[in-house]
C-alpha cells in the first residue's frame, strides 16, 4: 500500500496523522506501507514521535514500512531522531505494587526505625545539655534570646484568641447546663480547672507545634539541602549543639509563658459570658477562680507545658536533620514535624495523666 | 620540587587512602582507591559527571564512614573504633570549600568567617574583625563584609566560603570545584588565590575540579576516576596524562574529544 501524506510531520498535525493510522493499520492482510515522503518538507520532534510509533506498530503487526524520496532535511532530522536505528526495547517503568503484607512490613519496620533514631536523637542532645551546664557560655544566648522571641512574644496574638475562644465556648456551653440549677457560679469552677489542668497547655502546644516544630524543621531542613550543615560538622561544629540545643531551651521558656497567659485568656473569656449570659460580676467570678484553683493544678499544667515545649522543639530538629537534598523533602518533614509532634503531645499528656492519677495530684 | 614517588614521599603523606571502598549505605560508588598526598601539594582530583568526586571528598573529611579500607588525614586514621575522636582532632586541620559554598544564610559575610574564629579560638573581638577583613579582602570581598550571602552571586558565594574555610589557616584545604559556574577571568583569579595560599602559607590543596585549564596551571598531580572502572584509572603530572597517556578515557578527558572514547568502546565491543 502506498501512500502520499502532504502536510508536514509537525505538532499540530501529529494528532490528525496518527488518528489516520491508527485506523490505515487495522486493515487486514496489510503487508507492506511505503510513504512518499517528498511533498513533506518538515519533520519536528512530535512529528518524528510520530513516525517512530508507526514503525514500533508496524513491527509489532509484521507490516514493514519504508519511507521512499524522503528530503535531505527531513532524513537528517529523522536520524537524529534515531528513526534509523534499530529500535531498543524501553525499560518499562516498575510500577509493581508489593502486596499489602509485604508493604505493612515495610511500613512497621520503617516505623520502628524511625522511633529508634527519635530516641538516639534524645539521648544525644541529653548528652549534650550535661556539659553546657557548665559552661553557660555554650548555651548561646545570643541564638536562645532570637528564639524565644520567635517562638513566644510572636505566638500571642494567636495563642490569645484561640484561648480566649476555648474560654468562651467552654463558659457558654457549661452555662446552658448548670442555669437550670442556678448553679450558675460554678462555670467559673469549670472554666479555670479545664483550661489550668488541660486545655491550657494542650491547646498552647499545638499552637507550639504548628508554628515553631514547623519552622524548626524548615529552617534546619534548608540548610541540611545547603550543605550548611556539612559545612558546620566539617568545621568541628556539634550540630546538636549549635542547631538544636538552642531551639530547645528556648521553647522550654516560652511554652510555660505563653500557657500562662493562655490560662489566663481562657478565664478572660469565661467572665465576658459569666457577665453577659449568667448575672455574675467580674469580681465573684475572679474570686470563685481563686478558691478553686490550687497551686498543683497550675504547676501540674506547667510540668506538662514544659515536657510538650520540649518535645515540639525535639521533634523539629529531629525532622528538620532527617531532611535529605531536596526540596520536596524539606516539605515533607515539616509536614512530619506538625504531625509527629502533635502525637507526641497527646501521647505525654496520656503519660502525664496516669502519673498525675497516681500519685493524685 | 620532585614528583616521582618515593618512600619518603608516602612516609610524608598528609593524605593517605589504602583500599578505600566509599558509597551510600548499599550502592558502591568506588573502591580499591589507594592514593596518597604529600604536604605541601596539590592534587587536582579529576573525573565525568557522577563518577564519585564529592563522594570520595566526603569520605576523606569523614562526612560518611567509609564502606572499607583504610584513610588517613593530617596523621590520624579516620575508619575504626576511634573514628569520632579522630575526626575532631582533623577538623581543626582541614578547610573545606563545598561545590555550593555552603555559607550560613542567616550570617553575614563577615559572620561566616568569624564563626569559626569565634567557636575554636578566644582571640578578642578587636583581633577577630582584623583577621576576617584579611580573609575577606584576601578573595576581594572586603566591601561586601556585611552582606548576606543570598544577596550576592555565585563565584562571590563561592570565593565567601573560600575565606571562611581559610578562616583558621589549615594545613589541608579541600576544594569542591571552586571555579565551577565562574567566568575565565575569575576562574583564573581563583586559581591563582589557591596558589598563592599553597606557596605562601604552604598548605596542602585537594581540588576537584573538571576545568582543564586550572588542571595544568595549578597541580603537580593528578588523580583520575571513572565511573565504570569505580576508582583510579591515571594518577600522574597534568602534562605527563595529556602526552603520555594510553588510556583512551583519560585521553577524551585531556583533549576535550568524546569521539576518542566512541573508538575505544568500538574495538573493545564488536
Ligand atoms: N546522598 C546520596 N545517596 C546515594 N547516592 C548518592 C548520593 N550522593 C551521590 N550519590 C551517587 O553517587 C555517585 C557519585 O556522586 P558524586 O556526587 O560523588 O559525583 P561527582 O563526581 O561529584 O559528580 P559532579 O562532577 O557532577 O559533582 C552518583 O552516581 C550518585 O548517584
Ligand atoms: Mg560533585
Amino acid at each position: 500500500m502506498r501512500c502520499t501524506p502532504s502536510a508536514p510531520f509537525v505538532l499540530s498535525t501529529s494528532r490528525r496523522y496518527h488518528e489516520a493510522f491508527t485506523r490505515l493499520v487495522a486493515t487486514p492482510g496489510l503487508r507492506t506501507i511505503v510513504l512518499e515522503m517528498a511533498p513533506v518538507s518538515t519533520v519536528d520532534s512530535a512529528g518524528a514521535a510520530v513516525l517512530k510509533t508507526w514503525q514500533k506498530e508496524c513491527g509489532a503487526r509484521g507490516i514493514n514500512l519504508e519511507l521512499s524520496q524522503a528530503a535531505p532535511q527531513v532524513e537528517a532530522f529523522l536520524r537524529f531522531a534515531g528513526f534509523f536505528e534499530k529500535p531498543t526495547a524501553r525499560p518499562a517503568p516498575s510500577k509493581k505494587r508489593s502486596p499489602l503484607p509485604e508493604r505493612l512490613g515495610v511500613a512497621a519496620v520503617r516505623l520502628w526505625n524511625d522511633t529508634r533514631d527519635l530516641i538516639q536523637f534524645i539521648g544525644g542532645v541529653t548528652v549534650a545539655v550535661g556539659p553546657c551546664c557548665f559552661n553557660p557560655k555554650r548555651f548561646r544566648p545570643r541564638e536562645i534570646l532570637y528564639y524565644i522571641q520567635q517562638s513566644g512574644p510572636e505566638a500571642v496574638p494567636i495563642v490569645f484568641l484561640v484561648s480566649f475562644l476555648m474560654g468562651l465556648i467552654m463558659a457558654f456551653q457549661a452555662a446552658v447546663q448548670l442555669r437550670q440549677f442556678g448553679a450558675n457560679i460554678f462555670v467559673a469552677d469549670l472554666v479555670s480547672l479545664a483550661l489550668t489542668r488541660e486545655l491550657g497547655p494542650l491547646m498552647t502546644a499545638i499552637i507550639l507545634a504548628g508554628r515553631s516544630a514547623a519552622a524548626f524543621a524548615a529552617e534546619i531542613g534548608t540548610m541540611k539541602v545547603n550543605e550548611e550543615v556539612d559545612a558546620l560538622t566539617v568545621m568541628g561544629f556539634e550540630i546538636t549543639e549549635f542547631l538544636v540545643m538552642p531551639k530547645v531551651v528556648a521553647l522550654a521558656v516560652s511554652g510555660p509563658l505563653l500557657t500562662v497567659f493562655a490560662n489566663a485568656s481562657g478565664i478572660l473569656g469565661g467572665i465576658v459570658v459569666g457577665v453577659l449570659s449568667l448575672d455574675l460580676t467580674p469580681a465573684s467570678f475572679i474570686l470563685e477562680v481563686w478558691q478553686i484553683l490550687t497551686v498543683g493544678d497550675v504547676a501540674g499544667g506547667l510540668v506538662k507545658s514544659l515536657a510538650f515545649a520540649v518535645v515540639v522543639a525535639l521533634v523539629g530538629c529531629f525532622r528538620g536533620l532527617q531532611t535529605e537534598r531536596t526540596a520536596d523533602s524539606v516539605g515533607r518533614m515539616t509536614t512530619s514535624a506538625v504531625v509527629t509532634s502533635i502525637f507526641l503531645i497527646i501521647l505525654t499528656d496520656a503519660v502525664f495523666t496516669i502519673i498525675f492519677h497516681v500519685f493524685s495530684w | 620540587m620532585k614528583r616521582n614517588e618515593t618512600r619518603s614521599d608516602v612516609e610524608e603523606a598528609v593524605i593517605r587512602t589504602e583500599n578505600l571502598t566509599v558509597g551510600y549505605g548499599e550502592t558502591v560508588v568506588l573502591q580499591g582507591v589507594t592514593f596518597h598526598v604529600a604536604k605541601g601539594e596539590i592534587v587536582t582530583i579529576l573525573g565525568g559527571s557522577g563518577c564519585g568526586k564529592s563522594t570520595l571528598l566526603k569520605a576523606l573529611i569523614g562526612l560518611i564512614p567509609p564502606l572499607g579500607g583504610s584513610v588517613w588525614v593530617a596523621g590520624h586514621p579516620i575508619v575504626g573504633p576511634d573514628r569520632q575522636e579522630a575526626l575532631e582532632a582533623v577538623r581543626r586541620k582541614i578547610g573545606v570549600l563545598f561545590q555550593s559554598g555552603a555559607l550560613l544564610g542567616s550570617f553575614t559575610l563577615a559572620d561566616n568567617v568569624a564563626l569559626p574564629l569565634e567557636e575554636f579560638t578566644d582571640l578578642p573581638k578587636a583581633l577577630i574583625d582584623e583577621i576576617v577583613h584579611t580573609k575577606l579582602a584576601a578573595v576581594g570581598l572586603a566591601d561586601y563584609a556585611q552582606y548576606m550571602p543570598m544577596e550576592l552571586s555565585g563565584g562571590m558565594r563561592k570565593r565567601a566560603a573560600l575565606a571562611r574555610a581559610m578562616a583558621l589557616d589549615p594545613e589541608i584545604l579541600f576544594c569542591d570545584e571552586p571555579s565551577a559556574g565562574l567566568d575565565p577571568v575569575t576562574a583564573a583569579e581563583l586559581d591563582t588565590l589557591l596558589l598563592q595560599l599553597n606557596e605562601a602559607l604552604g598548605i596542602t590543596l585537594v581540588v576537584i575540579t573538571h576545568e582543564l585549564a586550572s588542571i595544568l596551571a595549578i597541580s603537580q598531580r593528578s588523580i583520575m576516576l571513572d565511573s565504570e572502572a569505580k576508582g583510579i584509572i591515571a594518577q600522574g603530572s597534568p602534562r605527563d596524562l595529556q602526552e603520555k597517556s594510553t588510556d583512551p578515557k583519560v585521553l577524551a578527558f585531556f583533549h576535550r574529544n568524546p569521539s576518542l572514547l566512541a573508538q575505544a568502546a568500538g574495538s573493545t565491543t564488536p
